[in-house]
């Protein structure tokens, strides 16, 4: 493989994406074939499925030379070889050593796409898988057809080879505290707040010294390093797309091609024209021909309509992609917690721009190990309760007009709004003779750093999380929000757009430039009297239907100069989170489709601005960053009181 | 121009530097034409607010958003209206493309690289470390701009700090 025939790398990619799939595929049918436990044989389809999976894999990782993911897939493979092939029972040792096993995988492909040291010796773990399917190797001659444990146990007794059973006792004990212990490292492992596509590291009980070392190397150089993953990640992105919607683009390029065949008829029979010199042909000639021109330039606006709309199509992936990640994660969180948990997803075919989808797993994540950790109860208390046993957390995706709504829900415990405030209280939020409304008690999980655990725990309890949360869906252009019923259960809700790379927008003149507002947090627009105008503190405000809304005159923000108006202002309602504030403008241009272009790889990252986008006439229109502009207008410290008023 | 031109040019010639010659008030100045990638007219320049302060803003080309430098603002000299002659050069620094405004273009001259002086200690308020050096053509001195320079210092430090925070987002 040294000489390099083909590009590698390219390989390499592929690899990547198909092995992403793959290793996701492995951990829908573990999960799945866990269900199977109880009748202790495993369901043939779903054993073929994985056995599948496994094959694929190792034979992609052994061609491009991977080969400790592929030796590790090999034994994992036989493992299933011998449940595909009733030689030996569905037991959960067994399906836990195929859950580390799948674990350990994902450790030793990310290592080997980057080239690095696999975090951990894969040999003692293929021992363990040796050892465990030897035992059923050596003794499926002697029996035929369906083996249970029993059966077996049986067989060895009248073998005589009591000592074999013992070894089994002792080693299924073994691999059961490995495990453990491996899974208890991984929860108490911080997650790293984004890193997208990147399975956190499950540590083993003997932790090489690589681990830590990969770690520190994580958090310590954050930026440097982040830079690195940010770089890596964006020379490599690769989509999959539906072969239909690349032949609808080849039509509608199709429908180009012609329409620019009869433009450029209309232009020959035009010069034709100038040639002659009697105006009476011309006359005649003319009619049609506007027609004509007419005719081919709707049609260029209904094709180029259409490109742009399959170019977004194309852009879209379903949001399952993310979601088949959290089975795996709520069954371990809830086995790491003790409690028993139903997730249930639907959805999963909700069509979401790529780079959406890709920020949004993360989000997502804190919110379910959220939903497990705090929200559900344990089985005793549910049933103190008068709950069924296991909680039910709902993962549910669907388009709303132009966004898509994804909701957890939970049906536990509720937010306790008591102890959010006593620790609110605690930490210094608030202070104890507040007076506060339950959703502004809410607000306060979103503050940095806030957290209701008393200690520290393996799931959460950090006070990282929420407010990051809620700090990535700001960014998505997203809206955030909280629903919880005492004893009933938690409800999140995320409003995301379909895609980020085009917008409505309302335009707006400012001091002779054009700036475009991003209609999505656009609440109204509005002129109002300057005798309506108060100030607080030397801030403009105005009330609107009893909320105090302050005032941003952009020209200001920006330093435009530009004279004032001194009998009213024209303002533009903006809304993030709750929070409310009057964009000052000159006068507005009414809305838009506009395409986002970024200009921060332009001009380097603006305050306020989030980018531009290029208009009809080919002029430049910025964009307004309404998130950074409402929170810079809230965290001056000039409207403190209104921080959690309204959310 | 083709390479084989190209070479026997140098041959006939020695080395030579082609530059693409512009004005800035009564200066003459010149920068290497491979760091030149167009020339084009004048155009209505989008102000970015709260940008770095030798940013004047951002042009529309064919589609791809610009940055624009006015060499003016950035060598102190006093801000010039624009005129039918003014031209933007769009120019490529590293990978990022940048347009510098200046007063008019001239031409593109060889200049045989003995010609070309190390830059004098001062030259008009433009400070050396900018300068690559000095080129005389009969009696024209060209001033040569080392544009990776121009867009050193501060704004140099400015733009990569803007552009580290942009990729650690």
């Amino acid at each position: 493989m040294s000489d390099e025939l083909f590009d590698r790398g390219e390989f390499v990619q592929y690899f990547r994406d198909e092995a992403e799939e793959l290793l996701q595929q492995i951990d829908a049918d573990l999960l799945k074939l866990e269900d199977f436990l109880d009748s202790g044989h495993a369901d043939g389809e779903i054993v073929n499925s994985l056995f599948r999976a496994l094959h694929t894999l190792k034979g992609s990782a052994g061609m491009l030379g991977f080969t400790d993911a592929q030796n590790l897939a090999h034994k994992l493979e036989n493992l299933c070889d011998l449940l595909r092939k009733d030689r030996m029972p569905l037991s959960e040792t067994g399906i836990n050593i195929l859950f580390g096993g799948r674990d350990f995988l994902t450790e030793l492909v990310e290592a080997a796409i980057n080239g690095t040291q696999a975090p951990r010796d894969p040999s003692e773990f293929a021992s363990h898988i040796d050892s465990f399917v030897a035992v059923y190797e050596q003794t499926s001659h002697l029996i035929e057809g369906t083996v249970t444990e029993r059966k077996y146990e049986e067989v060895v007794a009248e073998e005589a080879r009591p000592s074999a059973a013992a070894d089994i006792d002792a080693f299924e004990a073994e691999v059961q505290r490995l495990l453990e212990q491996a899974q208890a490292q991984k929860a108490a492992t911080p997650q790293p707040a984004v890193q997208p596509a990147q399975k956190p590291v499950e540590a083993a009980p003997s932790t090489t010294p690589a681990e830590p070392a990969a770690k520190a190397e994580e958090t310590a150089p954050a930026d440097a390093a982040k830079a690195q993953t940010a770089k890596r990640a964006s020379s490599h992105q690769t989509i999959r797309v539906d072969i239909d919607r690349l032949d609808t683009l080849l039509n509608l390029v199709g429908e180009l091609v012609i329409n620019r065949t009869r433009i450029s008829d209309i232009a020959g029979t035009l010069e034709r024209l100038l040639a002659d010199k009697t105006f009476t042909s011309s006359q005649a000639l003319i009619g049609p021909l506007a027609k004509d021109l007419a005719d081919s330039s709707a049609l260029l606006a209904r094709t180029t309509n259409e490109i742009q709309e399959s170019i977004m199509k194309v852009r879209m992936v379903p949001i399952g992609q993310v979601f088949d990640r959290f089975p795996r994660l709520v069954r371990d969180v809830a086995k790491a917690r003790g409690k028993e948990v139903q997730l249930q997803i639907s959805g999963a075919d909700t069509d979401l721009d790529k780079t959406i989808v890709d920020e949004i797993g993360d989000p997502l994540m804190h919110l379910l190990r959220n939903n497990v950790d705090h929200g559900i109860e344990t089985p005793e208390v549910r049933e103190s309760r008068g709950k069924s046993r296991h909680g039910t957390i709902s993962l549910n995706a669907y388009h709303e007009g132009n966004q898509i709504i994804i909701e957890v829900a939970d049906d536990g415990n509720g937010i306790d709004l008591a102890r959010v405030r006593e620790r609110g209280i605690k930490q210094g939020l608030i202070s104890a003779d507040d007076r506060l409304s339950d959703r502004e008690i809410i607000e306060l999980i979103f503050t940095p750093g806030f957290s209701t655990a008393e200690t520290v725990s393996d799931v959460s309890g950090r006070g990282v999380g929420m407010d990051v949360v809620k700090k990535t869906i700001s960014r998505l252009k997203g809206v955030f929000d909280v629903d919880s019923r005492t004893g009933a259960g938690t409800t999140f809700t995320i409003k995301l757009p379909l895609t980020l790379a085009i917008i409505q927008a309302l335009l707006v003149r400012v001091a002779d430039e054009l700036y475009s507002i991003p209609l999505d947090s656009v609440i109204e627009s509005q002129r109002v009297e300057m005798q309506d105008v108060r100030t607080v503190h030397g801030n403009e405000v105005i009330t609107l239907r009893g909320q105090v809304v302050p005032l941003v005159r952009i020209a200001d923000f920006f330093e435009l100069g530009g004279k004032r108006d001194p009998d009213k202002v024209m303002t533009v309602i903006v809304g993030l989170g709750g929070r409310q504030v009057g964009l000052v403008v000159d006068s507005f241009q009414g809305e838009q489709e506009i395409v986002i272009k970024p200009l921060s790889d332009v001009v380097g990252r603006i305050p306020g601005i989030s980018g531009a986008t290029i208009l009809g006439n080919g002029s430049i229109s910025l964009i307004i960053d309404v998130h950074s502009l409402v929170s810079e207008a809230y965290t001056d410290g000039k409207v403190a009181r209104a921080e959690f008023s309204g959310v | 121009m083709t390479t084989m031109d190209h070479q026997a040019n140098k041959q006939l010639s020695g080395e030579v530097v082609q530059v693409v010659s512009f004005h800035l008030g009564s200066e003459e100045y010149g920068v290497d034409i491979g760091q030149v990638q167009e020339i084009i007219r004048m155009v209505e320049i989008t102000h970015v607010p709260r940008a770095p302060h030798f940013m004047e803003g951002v042009i529309n080309l064919r589609g791809q958003l610009i940055p624009i430098i006015d060499l003016r603002t950035r060598f102190g000299m006093k801000r010039a209206e624009a005129t039918k002659s003014t031209r933007i050069v769009v120019t490529e620094i590293g990978t990022k493309r940048v347009g510098i405004v200046v007063d008019s273009v001239s031409e593109v001259i060889n200049i045989p690289i003995e010609n070309v002086e190390p830059a004098p200690e001062m030259i008009a308020g433009v400070g050396t470390e900018y300068i690559q050096g000095v080129g005389k053509m009969n009696d024209r001195l060209i001033i040569m701009l080392d544009l990776t320079m121009v867009m050193s210092g501060e704004e140099k430090q400015e733009l990569a700090s803007l552009e580290e925070s942009l990729t650690a987002r």
